[in-house]
């Protein structure tokens, strides 16, 4: 056996070491700081961050909120079985930015052409009769430019409003760390919510806020601050309000004790939970 | 060529203006003209022409509220929205005025229209802000008030780094006056296709009821109990007409007492009906008609809907400019060629604008707001999303840089504050917690730490008839405007494409 050889048989392994991953539903829980991959001309970025030796993709439900560069992540949830993302590991979790400033985290990988984006758009979102409105209007507008400054995004079909029998209903809304910033999805949930308790007459509203710590796959802890479940809570009741749900209905709490972590989805206890009985 | 356009007629309802041949009784409306306001009326600028439609019709403007002076300063709302100019001012109509009545016309009023009302108010120097970047003084009180007057504690303090006006420290008008106010400066908005400002974003929910940036709910618009959007003013705090028109007598207008139910509701009608856009080019030709861009022209915003969001491969914001990739000549002659090139260069700007992507970095407020940070967008697909109108659709509001170092343009004519945020408060989240900024902006209405120098983009029609541009006039002409974004954003555009997103801009 050369030197050579050697040298290169050793590296193959080094390489084959990093690059074993863990297996599905492994728990991982971790800070780190996000790196951008420019994904292509026409499409958008991807992120994911490094950690013991594995890349992890960041990847949120929508408008959840995606990650930042200057600021670190918090990557939470177990692996996932199925292809990479954005060339890296993908898990079943939350990516949470942390909200103060960390200049070190600020790199931005080029486009390589091995990663590349898929552009979103009115033909792949919405509803289906959205979207085959959308389709039907390009098809004319392609014949006829003057249509091109009609709206292509038509306005959804009003939800139907609810109908007895009215049973007891619940919502839990899942936060970034730190965070009282509800995504859009759970708000339009919450703004249906909101119709139920109106259309049903509903006799009363739980709103109970928590906080919650994460515990780390290095045995750290990461607590979020004092205030935050009382932020939540309250947030969430002032949008009910807001959308006309009397304010004498809803009884507004929070736990100011941290939900305790065992580094196995933590990110579920950063919450509020919202009952409502008709 | 001047000429020949001046003898131009446009349609039996429409009269042209020319600023050319300028006559302050026809381009310039002073409070109190009895003149008639018409159905649709063109006006020249350096460019070509702006068109006024006035979709309910042409009326008399004597004793009618916008066009009347209702306070003890002479001036109307008139007076800085000109139908000349795109229902906004630009710094070339300030500067006339200013030459025409040696500074004694009411827009250079002491109050706003000069730098500090304690400097000499005879000299140019004591009204340079309006007359070299078009910027009205804005004193808004310190601490902010909610809208009931209560007041909000700050998650900040405040210290003048630089006061070139010398107001912001003077006894009187300055932080550390018996009544604190902070004076900052900024451009009058056009009061122009307001419908695609008031009304609520369509197939964007949340977007209907909650702030994008933080999902908190938007405030109440007092009149209708309906939610509102924030689009009206760069800093989102008078949120209807009536609000603002209350708000602009009392302190631009200084009236004493309040208005009429009735003159609040003249000045809302007009305000909500009236569009504007640049509608002749003085290359291109005209801008608007049978196989012109659908887009153009203010008869295109008359009809469109309001409110919907335009980064899509269909909308692309302002629609097609397919018809002048290979444009035919507007009509045989010298200037045909460069004409066909102009409307060339003009859907080739439209195509970068709506499709040339570029990293968007820490832009605070809307990189944040659950975006990501990088993001990568173009021009149109990005902030400036509405269909027709081009600013952002969801409501919210965002730093791109125009008034925080270390993006702002250098602005030594500018005062300078430092921002001191609470160690508790969440920070701007790419300027931490200490930040340098010209203008505070939206954080002097909501005193939020994460809000300093962050305000509501503007709508991209009828640029030609209103430089300068930003909320601080820091781009003189749409040139500095690309500029700036290809600094700010790295972009990298090459003069060919500047030259293209100019040409294109020009004819909103």
């Amino acid at each position: 056996m050369s030197r050579d050889f050697l040298v290169a048989a050793l590296l193959l392994a080094a390489a084959t070491a990093w690059a074993a991953d863990p297996p599905p539903g492994t728990a991982v829980s971790f800070l780190a700081c996000p790196v951008a991959r420019d994904t292509g001309p026409d499409t958008d970025l991807c992120f994911f961050a490094e950690h013991d030796g594995h890349r992890y993709a960041l990847v949120n439900p929508p408008d959840w909120g995606v990650p930042q560069l200057k600021h670190r992540v918090l990557v939470e949830g177990r692996v996932k079985e199925g292809p990479a993302y954005c060339g890296a590991i993908v898990i079943e979790g939350r990516a949470s930015v942390i909200a103060e400033i960390d200049a070190s985290c600020n790199v931005v990988l080029p486009f390589d052409g091995a990663i590349k984006g898929v552009a979103g758009g009115v033909f792949n979102s919405g509803t289906p009769e959205q979207r085959a409105f959308a389709q039907d209007l390009a098809r004319r507008a392609a014949a006829d430019p003057r249509l091109s400054v009609e709206p292509a995004i038509a306005d959804p079909a009003p939800a139907p409003l609810p109908a007895p029998p009215f049973e007891r209903r619940t919502l839990v809304i899942i936060y970034p760390f730190d965070s009282d910033r509800g995504a859009g999805p759970d708000m339009v949930k919450l703004k249906e919510l909101a119709t139920f308790i109106k259309v049903a007459n509903a006799r009363g509203v739980q709103v109970v806020g928590f906080r919650a710590t994460s515990r780390l796959s290095d045995g750290s802890e990461l607590t979020e601050r004092q205030q935050i479940a009382e932020d939540r809570a309250k947030k969430v009741a002032s949008i009910l309000g807001g959308l006309g749900v009397n304010a004498r209905l809803a009884h507004v709490s929070w736990d100011t004790h941290a939900i305790d972590g065992n580094g196995d989805g933590d990110w579920r206890n950063r919450k509020v939970e919202i009952s409502v009985e008709p | 060529m001047f000429a020949a356009i001046a003898l131009l007629s446009v349609s039996a309802a429409g009269i042209v203006v020319s600023a050319d041949t300028y006559d302050a009784a026809d381009s310039w409306w002073r409070p109190g003209d009895q003149r008639l306001m018409p159905a649709s009326a063109d006006y020249e600028n350096a460019l070509g022409r702006v068109r006024i439609v006035n979709a309910g019709g042409s009326f008399a403007t004597k004793d009618h509220a916008f066009f009347t002076a209702l306070g003890s300063n002479g001036r109307a709302c008139v007076t800085c929205h000109q139908p000349s100019n795109a229902m906004g001012l630009s710094v070339q109509t300030i500067r006339r005025r200013w030459e025409e009545t040696d500074g004694k016309d009411p827009l250079f009023s002491s109050v706003d229209g000069s730098n500090c009302p304690n400097l000499p108010q005879a000299v140019r120097s004591s009204h340079s802000l309006l007359l070299d970047r078009g910027l009205i003084r804005v004193a808004l009180p310190w601490p902010p008030r909610d809208a009931d007057g209560s007041v909000i504690q700050p998650e900040f303090t405040m210290e003048v780094v630089r006061d070139p006006t010398g107001c912001n420290t003077d006894p009187l008008y300055g932080l550390n006056a018996r009544d604190p106010s902070i004076s900052v400066y900024r451009r009058p908005r056009p009061v122009a296709n307001l419908k695609y400002l008031l009304e609520l974003p369509h197939g964007v929910p949340p977007s209907d009821f909650l702030f994008y940036n933080d999902k908190s709910l938007l405030p109440r618009n007092p009149e209708t109990g309906g939610f509102a959007t924030l689009q009206l003013m760069s800093d989102g705090r008078d949120l209807t007409p009536k609000i603002q028109a209350r708000d602009a007598a009392r302190n631009h207008l200084r009236s004493n007492a309040p208005l009429s139910d009735k003159q609040l509701a003249q000045i809302e009608s007009f305000e909500t009906q009236v569009y504007a856009a640049q509608a002749f080019d003085k290359v291109g030709g005209e801008l608007t008609g049978a196989g012109a861009p659908p887009g153009l022209g203010p008869e295109a915003l008359e009809k469109g809907a309001p409110a919907r969001l335009g980064n899509n491969p269909i909308n692309r914001i302002f629609g097609s400019f397919a018809m002048w990739r290979s444009a035919q000549a507007p009509a045989a002659g010298a200037d045909a060629d460069r004409a066909l090139m102009f409307r060339e260069s003009v859907a080739r700007g439209a195509d970068i604008f709506y499709l040339r992507r570029f990293i968007i970095n820490d832009v605070g407020k809307y990189n944040d707001k659950g975006l990501g940070n990088p993001f990568k967008r173009s021009c149109g697909s990005g902030c400036h999303n509405t269909l027709l109108m081009g600013m952002d659709l969801a409501p919210g509001y965002m730093d791109l840089g125009l008034n925080n170092l270390p993006w702002a343009n250098e602005r030594p004519d500018l005062p300078l504050f430092k921002v001191t945020c609470n160690s508790n408060a969440a920070p701007q989240s790419y300027l931490g917690r200490v930040i340098y900024t010209y203008d505070p902006a939206r954080a002097l209405i909501t005193g939020k730490c994460a809000d300093v120098g962050a305000s509501m983009t503007q709508q991209s029609r009828g640029l030609a008839a209103r430089a300068p541009y930003f909320m601080n006039g820091s781009a003189a002409n749409l040139r500095e405007l690309v500029d700036f974004y290809d600094r700010r954003f790295n972009i990298g555009y090459s003069e060919a494409e500047k030259i293209d997103l100019v040409n294109f801009l020009s004819v909103l």
